[in-house]
């Protein structure tokens, strides 16, 4: 009997087993942003890669991607922990009343990017300022579990700050969210901040820009969609937390756009948008914010005091950058995280009287960030 | 590429078995050296070509020996030379007190040879076998690459002698019945590594966050136990893995664990652990040494030394060592003084309190740190319990539970006791369908990282 089971066994599993490789291979596969791994810049296999091993983890990750009913799976899993009494899963914490970034206190030194930003900013005479946003698990740490609190944000952002030349004007956006924690400035399903929470930003960061900000009742608030489900629900498909609300904030009586152009590494030029609902049916709603990805974003608006503004950014500004619009004719948005070469190849900095950075503080875990702040345009020519 | 992700259970097994069945049986033996070459490329060009390089100098080291055995000069020096390459290359890539060497040879700190502990112990051993004429040189080359780098044992083993591998290469049973016992193991090993030790790892990190000063006795135990089985669970589930694809090509792998963990007595624990190390340390160093001196003294020390050389093989430093000499002394007091017999429960409880403490000493980046964790076990912080304790024992209770009755042998007792009976029946028909279970619910547990590391040694 043994030996007939045996049989039945290699049966089953190699059939299952063929059906899974064959869904890999040639199945359609889902889309890497879904699962929070958005490609940023083009990802080549270099030959160092191929010598030392590390092209199987884009392999690994690849496979990972094109297995079939991978979102269930990923739920299941997290179900499967929750039920179990395991609070964190693929490095989230899972709370019922949140989603949380677990690895907070796995982030390494901020000392090699604050480094570059000041040499970056030693470089040009116009006014630089810096605002490093937390991430919900910066805001709401209390609650994540104690083990998992070694390194809260509120830390990393002090030495960051404390790192950054006295040059560099440094906004104090933790405080203010932190005081304002009862209110929904943070998405549930997600590590960034809402339109809300940066708006209270905006209030503090426009007013050390030298500008008023807009009354909050000037805007009139449209609820895009209840249903945004976001990069730390991506880990888990968690469904026991409420998905998010995205707003858009529009100030009616204010000053219009002219003109939103994105442009490529190859300065090809794109229409872009300030707000482009396509998004919200595909499997990043949070990108309907300046639409898709660019190194450079463009803006031309109807205000008529000929200021221009360079923010350099990451994604928690997508939702920051319409508030900004009221007081500047022009703001040249640039994205080291999807810039190749160097950002002199995009924008001349020292063109602007005001350059303004602003970073989730999860951000200045990748070292080489920005780098292109500080690439020669002749380096780009010899890649 | 380890045993342990999608990219290898879904892409590289059944594509390795494809090309292996659909090849003539003639040449079988040729494509496994191919797919397991293939399989080291997946480490990185380098670590194939290091591979190659490495089982030509031990090849051509074992011709040389046995061509030269009469002149006795000329073998002498071709083995010690062979084996002093071989421990250069496991210090270098192990030791950091030898990383020096890493930067002259300008390798980077990222590349490292896997499974470098287990292929020098089995190439140091066919050397020292050839010399002693207790092996034939393997003229072919395809034979002894596969001895080398066969992948099913590359990562984790065992630590097969060269004759024993031959007569399994010669004498192997592959075909359908073979994939089936062979992906069961599979699947084993495959659910003791992503269910319980990736489980485990996580219950250990966060223990071993807090505060060592202020850490609660209760916290310290419970980073020890998990700690202990996780090592357990690790070293075991990828050696199950491994032999459970060697069973998929018909080589009857041996397991290189008994069911260790919840051992009567100490001497079970270290017969049962690691199997094959333990006799390749027992074979070609205890015996070796113990040769010298009838001194009963001596032989105590030599006992111990072997002991500590064997917890330093998995660590590369002092405390491996000392985890190791914890044990031999363990073993040697045992031996000593239990003359009577004892509660099968009591042997199992202080059985199971000196693996633990051997751990700590193991999972320890120094030796003070060591003395330190054992300090908050005995509650020297003058914290029995606390909030996070309970938290983490409420978090983790029911894996740990469920990965101690795991690691015995009860099940399986049972089920032999069973003999014939109706509930063996059962579980024998049900098997396919609880081996599709595992492998299926092992792929949801790694179904978001793609694949389950070794975060605990680099081996």
């Amino acid at each position: 009997m043994k030996n007939a089971v045996s049989k039945i066994t290699a049966v089953i599993v190699l059939v299952y087993i063929s059906a899974v490789m064959i869904f890999i291979l040639f199945g359609k596969g889902n889309s890497n942003i879904m699962y929070g791994s958005s490609c940023r810049k083009k990802h080549c296999i270099s030959v160092s890669d191929v010598m030392y091993g590390s092209f199987t983890e884009y392999f690994t990750e690849l496979t990972a991607n094109r297995l079939p009913v991978r979102s269930r799976m990923i739920a299941a899993e997290s179900r499967l922990k929750s039920a179990m009494n395991e609070s964190v899963v693929n490095g989230v914490c899972v709370d019922s009343r949140m989603l949380l970034d677990a690895e907070v206190s796995d982030r390494g030194s901020v000392s090699k990017n604050a480094h570059t930003i000041n040499e970056f900013c030693g470089k040009y005479k116009g006014a630089v300022y810096f605002a490093a946003i937390p991430t919900s698990s910066g805001v709401y740490e209390s609650y994540l579990p104690e083990y998992i609190r070694k390194n809260p944000e509120s830390m990393q952002i002090s030495s960051l700050y404390s790192e950054l030349e006295g040059n560099i004007r440094e906004i104090d956006a933790y405080n203010i969210l932190k005081m304002l924690n009862e209110n929904y400035i943070y998405y549930r399903n997600d590590t960034r901040w809402t339109s809300y929470g940066a708006y209270c930003v905006y209030r503090t960061v426009i007013q050390k820009l030298g500008f008023s900000p807009v009354a909050y009742d000037k805007y009139t608030i449209n609820h895009v969609t209840d249903d945004f489900r976001g990069n730390l629900y991506a880990r888990t498909f968690y469904s026991r937390v409420r998905p998010d609300i995205i707003d858009i904030y529009r100030y009616t009586e204010g000053a219009r756009i002219i003109s939103c152009t994105g442009y490529d590494n190859d300065m090809k030029s794109y229409a872009g948008k300030l707000y482009d609902k396509s998004f919200i049916d595909s499997g990043n709603m949070y990108d309907m914010y300046l639409g898709e990805k660019r190194p450079l974003v463009k803006i031309r608006t109807t205000v008529n005091n000929e200021r221009r503004l360079l923010v350099i950014k990451d994604s928690f500004a997508d939702c920051f950058i319409p508030f900004l619009t009221q007081h500047y004719s022009e703001i040249d948005i640039a994205d080291p995280a999807y810039m190749e070469g160097s950002i002199v190849d995009f924008v001349d900095p020292g063109s602007y009287e005001q350059i303004l950075f602003l970073f989730g503080i999860d951000s200045m875990d990748d070292e080489n960030l920005f780098d292109v702040l500080v690439n020669t345009p002749e380096e780009r020519k010899v890649e | 590429m380890i045993y342990s992700s999608l990219l290898f259970v879904y892409i590289f097994f059944p594509f390795s078995l494809l090309v292996y069945y659909v090849t003539p049986k003639k040449y079988r033996n040729t494509s496994l050296l191919v797919l397991s070459m293939i399989f080291c490329s997946m480490f990185g060009i380098g670590f194939l070509l290091f591979m190659i390089a490495y089982t030509a100098l031990n090849y051509a080291a074992c011709i040389l020996i046995s061509k030269y055995r009469s002149n006795k000069g000329v073998s002498v020096s071709v083995l010690g030379l062979a084996l002093l390459l071989d421990v250069l290359i496991i210090f270098i890539f192990r030791s950091d007190f030898f990383s020096i060497y890493k930067k002259l040879l300008s390798i980077p700190e990222s590349f490292f040879p896997v499974g470098i502990s287990f292929f020098t112990l089995s190439a140091a051993g066919t050397l020292a076998d050839v010399y002693c004429g207790r092996e034939k040189a393997e003229k072919n080359i395809i034979s002894f690459g596969l001895y080398i780098i066969f992948f099913p044992k590359l990562i984790m083993g065992p630590v097969l002698r060269y004759s024993g591998f031959r007569k399994m290469l010669d004498s192997r049973h592959d075909g359908l019945s073979g994939i089936g016992v062979g992906v069961s193991l599979f699947a084993k090993g495959f659910a003791k590594k992503v269910i319980a030790a990736d489980s485990l790892y996580a219950l250990y990190t966060a223990s071993v966050s807090a505060d060592m000063d202020k850490m609660a006795a209760l916290t310290a135990w419970l980073g020890a136990t998990s700690f202990f089985l996780c090592l357990y669970f690790t070293l075991s589930g990828i050696s199950d893995m491994g032999a459970g694809i060697g069973h998929c090509f018909g080589f009857r792998l041996p397991q290189s664990f008994n069911y260790p963990v919840f051992s009567s007595n100490i001497r079970y624990f270290a017969a049962r652990w690691h199997i094959q190390v333990v006799q390749w340390f027992r074979r070609y160093v205890t015996r070796q040494i113990l040769r010298f001196s009838p001194n009963k003294a001596f032989r105590i020390s030599a006992f111990i030394a072997v002991w500590g050389l064997f917890g330093f093989w998995y660590t590369f430093d002092m405390n491996g060592a000392v985890s190791g000499a914890v044990l031999g002394m363990a073993i040697i007091i045992e031996t000593r003084f239990r003359h009577g017999r004892l509660l099968p429960l009591t042997g199992v409880f202080y059985t199971f309190i000196t693996s633990v403490i051997c751990s700590v000493f193991m999972a320890g980046s120094s030796l003070s740190y060591s003395f330190r964790y054992l300090f908050a076990m005995i509650g020297g912080n003058g914290v029995l319990a606390d909030s996070f304790s309970l938290y983490l024992l409420k978090s983790y209770i029911l894996i740990l539970l469920i990965s101690m009755y795991a690691s015995t042998s009860l099940f399986r007792n049972l089920m032999m006791r069973s003999g014939h009976g109706k509930g063996q029946k059962i579980i024998t028909a049900l098997s396919p369908v609880i081996v599709l279970s595992v492998m299926i619910l092992c792929t949801v547990l790694i179904s978001y990282k793609g694949s389950s590391g070794m975060d605990l040694l680099k081996m």
